[in-house]
């Protein structure tokens, strides 16, 4: 019993070509050169994605350092089972873009509102199985002629994982504003697949 | 040259440690050899300025360190590890170095903490650094005092027996980050090890109660038992200091053994030689 | 993550798609694509152009944050109250800072001031009180630096700041806490605040003569020293002149209050020329 409590998990070695749970079991170890791998791994790409959401390089920049000292924080709560750790990271890093917005209490600087369309990468749905080759897809012809608005707010919720207040937070407007845009854009995506 | 003694002389109650010690160290790494009680600690804390002489003059840089301000300008120049170097047991590894950057004068927070993941990558203590302290094993806490006396990269290193307590591959380890000190620094360090003298040292001090018996290259203090080293089939008087070797013969040191052949001297012989003439009045005295 | 492998065998966008991806050359659909993609696939997440200096940056703010050690209570309160974080950083080594201490100081107050109230105001433990009261501070400061109290004392004393400066920060620190806890512990004692206070100025002109003395000796021994002169004043004026409150009497507080006075300027006019029992 005694040995059975007072054993510690030993984190398996780590290198370069670990893949991201077994870094992020590093990481719930204190190693921080596991940390330092999973930055080289994710923050170019976080650092793309989150600049189509905030158009300020520094807010980016800082919830780009929160989350990875979050992950660092947070890496023994993490479950291989409950998803991709891309997906883990990237809801971490975006939720705190999301709360820098709100301390600086900026009116979101959007990118290009047109550009700011994300795929939440987590969905099984068959919607989404159609957007990874969505060049030619329906569905992309019918995100396309979405307006803007609609396919930010269906991103923001949909696609990045967000909450209703959340993406009212990102995108600068009313909780109920959001719903109602979501609604109108699920109904016209349904009109123009069907 | 970096440090100059004169005339150094300390006392502790009845007892001489230093006796007018007369020094000279330039850049490059130099060992300072002797037995125990040699007076090594006391010399190497003097020149540390957490000892004041009773007697003589030391200068570093041109600074004097009986002198406030100079001592304390001195100090701003200095890597000190002592011989027993003293922890707080419920500090992490970070928060000692932190501490003692601090101490040496690192007031920004990001560029101290820069210099602690620095020193603490020098010494592989990297993976440790929010370990306490007194969870630490012998070797992991030498290495920690060296990685202090690295911090805010000091032009001169006074290292009281850095090498104790590390196994061979971290002694290793250490004698690579030593000489590569050496190249533009002035370090001087002690050891009862006449290997890393002879690994690393381009200078070798030999100190026997409290005075200077020796200063040359490794290669001289070798030199001094040219000519007594022997190798001979049958062992040798019992009054000589032999040893039987692996391939069945004895080695001696000092007198010829009968029908002995010579054969080149180590570091070690020179410096058992040397002991054994400054202490040894009543033997037969090598002249 | 097998879902991952298993799309990104189906397709990969185009090097040039992720690289305008990157640049923001994409039309909304095609970004929404590569995101899509991306999200699922690790070889084409690396495979996106970046700033090396950029992330090395980002690491670096990252690791300074995740490296660093939490820092103890003592120093975010200090750093609170508006004292640089260096600064509580080199207090948090005071040996007599440390929680035994304040613990053994907290308790002899506590004691103080409890058996006052039990006996309610019984003379003899105001006396207890006042006599204790000013040996707080310079025991304190005794035990605050030197190499018979500090474990790490030869390592710091090769350093800049040791001597004087590391001396009297510590020095200071320790009287503020000592009389802060001690004023504490009179205004919790029965009867009138005058007769309590009474340690006041004996504290203040023993704490000062404790720097004054540092400057040529060993703390802990300049402390003893000065210890035991009080108490022998005490008994003195209790067993010779038999008068056991004399050392709290107007006269002799004027007595502290002139040494005050004299040694104030001397300590603020030499601190630098300190050297607590170093370099002997």
């Amino acid at each position: 019993m005694h040995r059975f409590f007072a054993r510690r998990r030993e984190p398996p070695p780590i290198g370069s070509d670990s893949d991201d749970a077994e870094l992020l079991l590093a990481v719930a170890a204190e190693r921080t050169e596991a940390l330092k791998i999973l930055h080289r791994r994710h923050a170019p790409w976080l650092r793309v994605r989150l600049s189509r959401r905030c158009a300020d390089p520094d807010l980016v920049d800082e919830a780009i350092q929160d989350a990875f000292v979050a992950v660092w924080r947070d890496a023994h709560r993490y479950r291989p089972t409950k998803g991709d750790a891309a997906a883990w990271i990237w809801t971490i890093a975006v939720r705190r873009l999301i709360s820098s917005l709100r301390r600086t209490a900026t009116i979101p600087p959007l990118a290009r509102l047109e550009d700011t369309v994300g795929v939440r990468p987590v969905v099984e749905s068959a919607e989404d199985a159609v957007l990874v080759g969505v060049e030619h897809g329906e569905l992309g012809t019918a995100l396309a002629r979405l307006s803007p608005e609609l396919r930010a707010a269906i991103q923001a919720t949909v696609l990045d994982g967000l909450t209703t207040r959340e993406a009212a937070q990102l995108l600068g407007i009313p909780e109920g504003t959001v719903k109602t845009r979501v609604m109108r854009a699920k109904a016209q995506l349904r009109g123009f697949l069907a | 040259m970096t440090v100059e003694v004169r005339g150094l002389a300390k006392r502790f109650g009845r007892t001489t440690v230093l006796d007018n010690v007369d020094l000279r160290v330039g850049p490059g790494v130099t060992g300072l050899l002797g037995p125990n009680g040699a007076g090594k600690t006391t010399l190497l804390r003097c020149l540390a300025t957490t000892l004041a002489p009773d007697a003589g003059e030391i200068s570093a840089f041109g600074l004097d360190p009986a002198r406030h301000e100079q001592r304390t300008a001195l100090r701003r120049r200095l890597g000190y590890l002592p011989q027993d170097p003293g922890f707080y047991p419920h500090f992490t590894v970070f928060e000692l170095l932190d501490y003692v950057a601090i101490l040496k004068e690192l007031t920004d927070r990001s560029r101290r903490h820069r210099e602690i993941r620095r020193v603490l990558a020098e010494v592989e203590l990297a993976d440790r650094a929010r370990t306490k302290v007194r969870k630490l094993s012998g070797g992991m806490k030498q290495r920690l005092a060296l990685a202090q006396t690295l911090i805010a990269d000091p032009d001169l290193l006074v290292l009281d027996e850095p090498t104790v307590g590390l196994d061979p591959e971290q002694r290793m380890r250490f004698r690579a980050l030593a000489s590569r000190l050496g190249e533009s620094r002035t370090v001087l360090l002690s050891t009862h090890q006449t290997e890393d003298v002879a690994a690393l040292c381009e200078r070798v001090i030999v100190l026997t109660a409290g005075r200077v018996v020796f200063d040359g290259t490794p290669e001289e203090l070798a030199g001094v038992a040219a000519g007594r080293v022997w190798i001979s089939d049958t062992p040798p008087a019992a009054s000589t200091l032999f040893w039987r070797t692996a391939d069945g013969r004895y080695r001696t040191l000092g007198e010829c053994p009968p029908s002995g052949e010579t054969v080149a001297p180590a570091i070690e012989d020179g410096y058992l030689l040397l002991l054994g003439a400054t202490s040894a009045n009543a033997g037969e005295g090598a002249a | 993550m097998s879902g991952m492998s298993e799309m990104s065998a189906v397709w990969h966008p185009p090097a040039d798609l992720v690289r305008r991806y990157a640049t923001g050359g994409l039309d909304p659909v095609q970004v929404m694509s590569v995101e899509a993609h991306l999200a699922r696939c690790g070889g084409c997440r690396t495979a996106l152009p970046y700033e090396p200096e950029w992330l090395a940056e980002s690491w670096e703010r990252i690791e300074d944050v995740v490296d660093r050690p939490w820092p103890g209570l003592g120093v975010r309160v200090l750093c609170r109250f508006g004292v640089p974080e260096h600064v509580a950083g080199l207090l948090s080594a005071t040996p007599s800072l440390s929680r035994a201490w304040l613990v053994a100081v907290i308790s002899v107050l506590g004691f103080a001031v409890g058996s006052a109230r039990v006996t309610s105001g019984d003379p003899d433990a105001l006396l207890a009180f006042l006599v204790v009261a000013p040996v707080l501070p310079v025991a304190g400061v005794a035990m605050a630096y030197g190499r018979a109290v500090d474990p790490a004392y030869e390592m710091q004393a090769a350093t800049p700041l040791s001597g004087s400066r590391l001396f009297l920060l510590r020095a200071v620190a320790v009287l503020t806490v000592a009389l802060g806890l001690t004023a504490g512990a009179t205004l919790l004692f029965p009867g009138p605040l005058g007769a309590s206070a009474a340690w006041l100025l004996p504290a203040l002109a023993l704490s000062l003569g404790m720097l004054v003395l540092s400057g040529h000796l060993p703390p802990l021994l300049a402390g003893s020293l000065l210890a035991a002169g009080w108490f022998g004043a005490v008994l003195i004026c209790d067993g010779v002149l038999h008068d056991r409150f004399l050392p709290f009497q107007p006269a002799a507080q004027g007595l502290y209050g002139v040494a005050v006075l004299v040694m104030l300027p001397l300590v603020c006019l030499r601190h630098r020329r300190l050297a607590p029992g170093e370099h002997q």
